[in-house]
Order: structure tokens, then C-alpha cells, then sequence
């Protein structure tokens, strides 16, 4: 096991944020931590790397405490913070000493991930000059500068365009291949679904769902059909009484509640020689999870 | 201990660099070279008189003919002396023959004299030296015309020895008023580097670059390698003021006018040093305390009021000292230079005063050095819990919870 966190619980006040919450990783890949806006995913972490002090419980690396000095990690917090007067390289060069690194190591360090992130030319200005999404960029090198071990992303798509998204995406596979552990939190399910292997929904602190990904979509029956077909079937999806969620240019996408309905469907089709392009029968998304779950 | 180093090396250079640190450096060594020069500058714009033609006109003979003496001071003006009539006076000035003109006249049994020049400006008056030397003439022929002997003459010209003396046994030597001039220099000195630690500190909340910084390093490095650093950086720009304020008045001043001032007898190595030495302690004091208030604020336009007992302790210190400084053998202004707050503003002219000795000075550092340890470790505790929380300004009481948080 190389990350455990057991029984961990925290209180502000007489607000308990982190409410008893265990997960475990155990394998290098992608670990998801979803919730709405103040779910306790940024208290999660923030005791994860020791930023703040737990209630309860135990938060292990290895079998040791998480801490600076007994793990290697790295960490890009959600609140996007930069030295805005200080050069790109000066303020990159400053957090790679901290954590340990030569000068003539730190430097190739710098280059090669400026040129993997593309911010290669803003290395000589000073951060205030640079777009947001190229500032988080920056930031996003602070946290993997060192090559670390454990990696932490707090919501690290928030506020980037697709084409930087799609760069981060990258780093991030990269960083998986690589053997790293990587714990992210986000809002966007589509990544967390691109990504993670296993996931943990927090909601008011407490653990709604949590388990391997492919397992939870695994357990929930399929809930739609996308039809792809060349002319207007509304019609026949009438007779079937089921209800139409979305059609654009007749690419349906219908609601069912068993299979059955949709392998009706399509024997209808076919006997009413409807030309077909497209049949396909889906489980939910986690996005319909979430929904699901948060909103019980 | 080598995080320390490297976030003090980063504030340093990050300060250094700061156009507003250089502009303000720059500003501030020109005023003093400025400043220094306005003897200088006064003297330029002033009128010389040297080599100016003077007239005087005594028609009723009222100097009795000795205004021919005039001459052989050094007055600095080409004088002549003749009969004329003020139509005749005021030709010559007007043809520029002459530059000024006196004119003396008896009107009853009073005597007049009439300074006639071009054009009266703003600033225009009759030359000191000019009255005086006119008034002792004048005074020097009455006298001669009473016949008095040499002694009678030495009995009536009064001829005293002024001194003061004190009770006292403890003797304060050198000039009160450069004393209080340094330690005011003293006081913004360890005022405004110690306030650069709080708003620094602010600065990396409000940018929330503190997140990331406090994953980097420890609470504490972060404190003391931010402390040290513009400690440092503030210490830096004080030698350079206080050196080109000392190189400026021994290069533009007066010699005479610098020895009037200030006794260089006074500024030895020694003092520089204890003068070093407390500027660091009394730095450390306020900029761990400023530290502490810095880390409850989150917006730059909240650290005014979180800083604000910080900056009533420092004008209490420094009172203390400066006007216990006035009566430098009182035990008041003991306790100023042992008291931790005052300290640092008063041991230094204690020492340069010759009222303090080694003791002294070993006792009031011994204080301050746990005072900066007490401080320190509050200062750190509270830093540690409170540069998280973002939004409004910690009250006291939030800050006396989060001491006692562990």
C-alpha cells in the first residue's frame, strides 16, 4: 500500500468539513476526488500533505507520515498563486531549490518542461505579464519540477482553454507512465472519466462513492440509446413510450430504463427498414453519477 | 538551514530588483547629498558684495573724517567717501558708476543712515557687517574723546568666562542634538525594514502564493529567511545613507560648520558596531512582531489596521528613548536602554555618551536576544496557523486560539 488515509476527520469551528473519510492507493495512476464547492476535497488534500492538522485518523506514505521530509511529492493547490514582479525562471529556479534540487539540475529541469508546457519564451518575464492560463502553467511546473513520487492537483483544468487542457492532459498520462501517484481533484467529469482509474465522491465531507471507476459504471445498468439514423423516427421511439433526452440532425439520444426496451427498439427499426448508422446502448456517465448520488 | 538561506538570497534579490527600491534608494541618496550641499547652493544664489563699489556720503562731517578707516577692513567692497547730494548719488547708481551708496545724516540729535541701492528685493537688507562696522566707528570716536586711560578702557569692555557644571558624577559627553538626529534615523530605519516584513508576508497571501510556498519549505524558514533577508537589504541601505550622509558633510560642508555640528570625536569603530548591533536587534524586535501581524491579514488594505499596536509599541519605544535623551543621567532613560522596546533607539547614544558600560551593554543585548526568542517562537506559531486563512482580518482573540492551537 503506498497511500492510506484511514478514518481522517476535521472540524472548523463546530463545522465538520471532513467527516470519517478512508481511501487507499496502491498502484501509480490517476486517483479522482469529486464533490461540489466546499464537498471538503480541498481539506482532504490539504491534510494529505500536512498543510493542516487532521482531527482524526491516519494519513500514511508507505508507512510512513506524510510529510516534506519523508515524501517526495508535489503540489498544485487550487488557489493559483504566483510572485507577480518576479521573473518566470528566478521565481521556478526558488521553488526548486527548496525542494532539494542542484542549480545546473534545476535549470534542465526548467527547460525541459518550459518547452513541454510551451512557455519557453516567458521564462525572462516577470508572471504578471503572462495570461492566467500560462501563470497556472507556470505553477503546474513548480508542482512536478522535482520529479516527485506523489503528485497533488487540486482542480487542474479549472480556467484553462481546450488547447492548454489538452496539453496538461498529456504531462499528466505522461506522468502516469512514468509510475507516479497522482491525486487530482476536479469538476470535470469527463477528464476524471479520461483519467482516473478509481474515484471517491465527497459530499458535505462525508463519502457518498468510492471504488475502481470501470466497477461503479459497471454497476449501473445502461440508461440510454444514441441512434444514428438518416430520417425522423420520432414516431416509432412514441410507440415505444419512451422519451427523448436529446436530438440534433436525427442523432438521438433516448432515455430507457432496461435493455429490453432498446433491443425492441431496434428490431422495430430494422422490420420498418429505417436505415441505421448508429446503434449504441450506454450506461450511465459518471456525470449522471454524481448527479445521481449528490443530489439524493 | 539551507532553505533559510535560500529564501533569504530570494528576498533579497527580489527587493534589490524592485524598481520601487531603487527609485526610492536613489531619491533619498540625492536628498542627502542635496542637502548637504544647501550651504552651498544659499551661497551661489546669494548677492556677493565682494569687490562692489560703495559710496558713502557724510556731508555734515558726522564721522569727524575717520570713515577713510573703512577702507582697511575686510569688508570686501571698493570704498570712497565724498560730499555729494542724493540727485548726485542716485546718477552715479543709475550710470552704474557705483553699486550702493551710504548716506549719512544728523536730523535733530539723531543720526540717519540711508543704505541706497538699484532696487529693493524681498530679501534686500542692509549688511550686518556694514552696521556693526559703522556702530563701532562711530562708538570708538566718542570713546576717544573722553581720554580714557588703557585700564579704564579694559574696565568697561566686559570680559567673561561662561561654563556649566553638574552635580552629578555621571558626565554625558557629546552633542544632544546629533544624538537625537541618529536615533530618529535609527527609528525609521528599524521602523520601515521591519514593516517590509509584514507587507511581504501579505503580499504572499494575497498572491496565494503561499500554498505552494508552504508544501516547499517550513513555516519557520519562511520567517526567519524572510526576516533575515530584508534585514539584510535594510541594513545595506542604511550603511549606504548613513556613509553617503557622513562622505557628503566632510566633502560639502563647511569644516567649521562640521565641527560646530557634530564632534567626529564621538563616532568611533566601537559605536559603529554596537550602533549595527542594535539596529539588527531592535529590527528583529519589530519585524517578528510584524511578522506575526502580517500572517492574520489576507488584503493588502487590512495590514494598516493589523499592524497598527505593532506601530504604537515602536513610537512608545522610541519616545521613551528620545526624550528620556534629553536628561541622559535620569534612571528613565536607564530603563529606555534596557527595556527591550526602547532599547535599540537608546543604548547606542548611551555608549556614544560614555553613560553605559560593557555591563550595561551585555545586559540590555542579553534582554533584547530573549525577547527576539520569545517573539520569535509566537511569531512562528502563529504565522504556522494563520497564513492559510484567507478573508478577513484574525481579531486577537482568534489569534490567542490559534497560539494555543497545537
Amino acid at each position: 500500500m503506498s497511500l492510506v488515509l484511514k478514518n481522517v476527520s476535521k472540524t472548523f469551528g463546530r463545522k465538520l468539513v471532513v467527516d470519517n473519510i478512508s481511501f487507499t492507493v496502491d498502484r501509480p495512476g490517476v486517483y479522482g476526488l469529486l464533490g461540489t464547492n466546499g464537498a471538503g476535497k480541498t481539506t482532504t488534500i490539504r491534510m494529505l500533505l500536512g498543510i493542516i492538522k487532521k482531527d482524526k485518523g491516519d494519513i500514511t506514505w508507505k508507512g510512513s507520515v506524510v510529510d516534506r521530509k519523508n515524501v517526495n511529492f508535489g503540489y498544485l493547490p487550487e488557489e493559483r498563486g504566483i510572485y507577480p514582479k518576479t521573473k518566470v525562471i528566478d521565481q521556478l529556479m526558488y521553488f526548486a531549490e527548496l525542494k532539494g534540487m542542484k542549480k545546473e539540475e534545476a535549470l534542465k529541469a526548467i527547460n525541459k518542461w518550459a518547452k513541454e508546457l510551451k512557455v519557453e519564451e516567458y521564462l525572462d518575464m516577470p508572471a504578471e505579464k503572462l495570461s492566467k492560463g500560462n501563470q497556472q502553467k507556470v505553477q503546474f511546473m513548480t508542482a512536478i519540477i522535482h520529479d516527485p513520487e506523489l503528485v497533488v492537483l487540486d482542480e487542474p483544468f479549472s480556467g484553462l482553454d481546450p488547447v492548454n487542457t489538452e496539453i496538461l492532459k498529456n504531462i499528466i498520462i505522461g506522468l502516469v507512465k512514468k509510475g507516479k501517484y497522482v491525486i487530482m481533484s476536479a469538476h470535470q467529469m469527463p477528464t476524471i472519466e479520461e483519467f482516473c482509474s478509481d474515484i471517491l465522491i465527497l459530499d458535505k465531507g462525508k463519502t457518498i462513492l468510492q471504488g475502481n471507476l470501470k466497477e461503479i459504471k459497471d454497476s449501473y445498468p445502461a440508461n440510454r440509446v444514441e441512434i444514428d439514423v438518416k430520417e425522423n423516427i420520432d414516431s416509432y421511439i412514441k410507440e415505444f413510450n419512451l422519451e427523448i433526452e436529446n436530438v440534433t440532425n436525427n442523432n438521438y439520444v433516448i432515455k430507457i430504463t432496461e435493455e429490453e426496451m432498446a433491443h425492441k427498439l431496434l428490431e422495430k427499426l430494422i422490420k420498418e427498414k429505417v436505415k441505421v448508422d448508429k446503434f449504441e446502448i450506454k450506461k450511465p456517465t459518471l456525470n449522471d453519477i454524481f448527479i445521481e448520488k449528490v443530489g439524493e | 538551514m539551507s532553505d533559510i538561506l535560500t529564501i533569504m538570497k530570494f528576498t533579497i534579490k527580489d527587493m534589490v530588483k524592485r524598481k520601487s527600491f531603487i527609485i526610492s534608494t536613489i531619491i533619498i541618496l540625492v536628498l542627502i547629498i542635496g542637502g548637504f550641499n544647501v550651504p552651498n547652493i544659499v551661497k551661489l544664489f546669494n548677492d556677493d558684495n565682494s569687490g562692489n563699489k560703495l559710496l558713502i556720503v557724510d556731508n555734515n562731517d558726522i564721522f569727524e573724517g575717520n570713515l577713510k578707516e573703512l577702507k582697511g577692513e575686510e569688508l570686501g567692497y571698493n570704498i570712497s567717501v565724498v560730499k555729494a547730494s542724493f540727485d548726485d548719488v542716485k546718477k552715479k547708481i543709475e550710470n552704474k558708476d557705483i553699486d550702493e551708496a551710504i548716506i549719512i545724516e544728523k536730523e535733530n540729535n539723531n543720526i540717519n543712515i540711508r543704505y541706497i541701492v538699484p532696487s529693493i528685493g524681498m530679501m534686500s537688507e542692509m549688511p550686518n557687517d556694514l552696521i556693526d562696522s559703522l556702530s563701532s566707528l562711530y562708538s570708538n570716536i566718542q570713546i576717544s574723546k573722553l581720554n580714557l586711560t588703557k585700564e579704564e578702557l579694559e574696565a568697561i569692555t566686559p570680559n567673561f568666562t561662561y561654563s556649566m557644571e553638574q552635580t552629578s558624577d555621571e558626565e554625558a559627553t557629546g552633542n544632544i542634538l546629533v544624538m537625537m538626529l541618529m536615533s530618529i534615523v535609527l527609528f525609521y530605519a528599524i521602523y520601515f525594514c521591519a514593516y517590509q516584513v509584514s507587507s511581504s508576508i501579505t503580499i504572499e497571501k494575497t498572491s496565494k502564493i503561499i500554498e505552494t510556498l508552504v508544501t516547499s519549505t517550513s513555516p519557520k524558514n519562511i520567517v526567519l529567511g524572510k526576516t533575515l533577508g530584508i534585514g539584510i537589504v535594510g541594513l545595506g541601505q542604511m550603511i549606504l545613507i548613513v556613509g553617503t550622509a557622513i562622505i557628503s558633510a566632510l566633502l560639502f560642508l563647511d569644516s567649521n560648520l562640521l565641527s560646530m555640528v557634530l564632534d567626529m570625536s564621538n563616532i568611533t569603530i566601537s559605536l559603529g558596531i554596537i550602533t549595527i548591533i542594535y539596529f539588527i536587534l531592535g529590527y528583529f524586535t519589530y519585524a517578528l512582531l510584524y511578522a506575526l501581524t502580517g500572517s492574520t491579514v489576507s488584503k493588502p488594505e487590512d495590514i494598516q489596521s493589523a499592524n497598527t499596536p505593532i506601530a504604537i509599541l515602536v513610537v512608545v519605544g522610541f519616545y521613551l528613548s528620545y526624550f528620556t535623551m534629553m536628561n541622559p543621567a535620569s534612571n528613565l532613560n536607564l530603563f529606555a536602554s534596557l527595556f527591550p522596546l526602547s532599547a535599540p533607539f537608546c543604548m547606542p547614544f548611551r555608549v556614544m555618551m560614555g553613560l553605559a558600560n560593557g555591563i550595561d551593554v551585555a545586559i540590555s543585548i542579553g534582554i533584547l536576544v530573549v525577547t527576539i526568542l520569545i517573539i520569535a517562537k509566537v511569531a512562528i506559531k502563529i504565522y504556522s496557523n494563520a497564513i492559510l486563512n484567507y478573508g478577513t482580518k484574525l481579531s486577537f482573540k482568534d489569534i490567542i486560539s490559534m497560539y494555543k492551537d497545537k
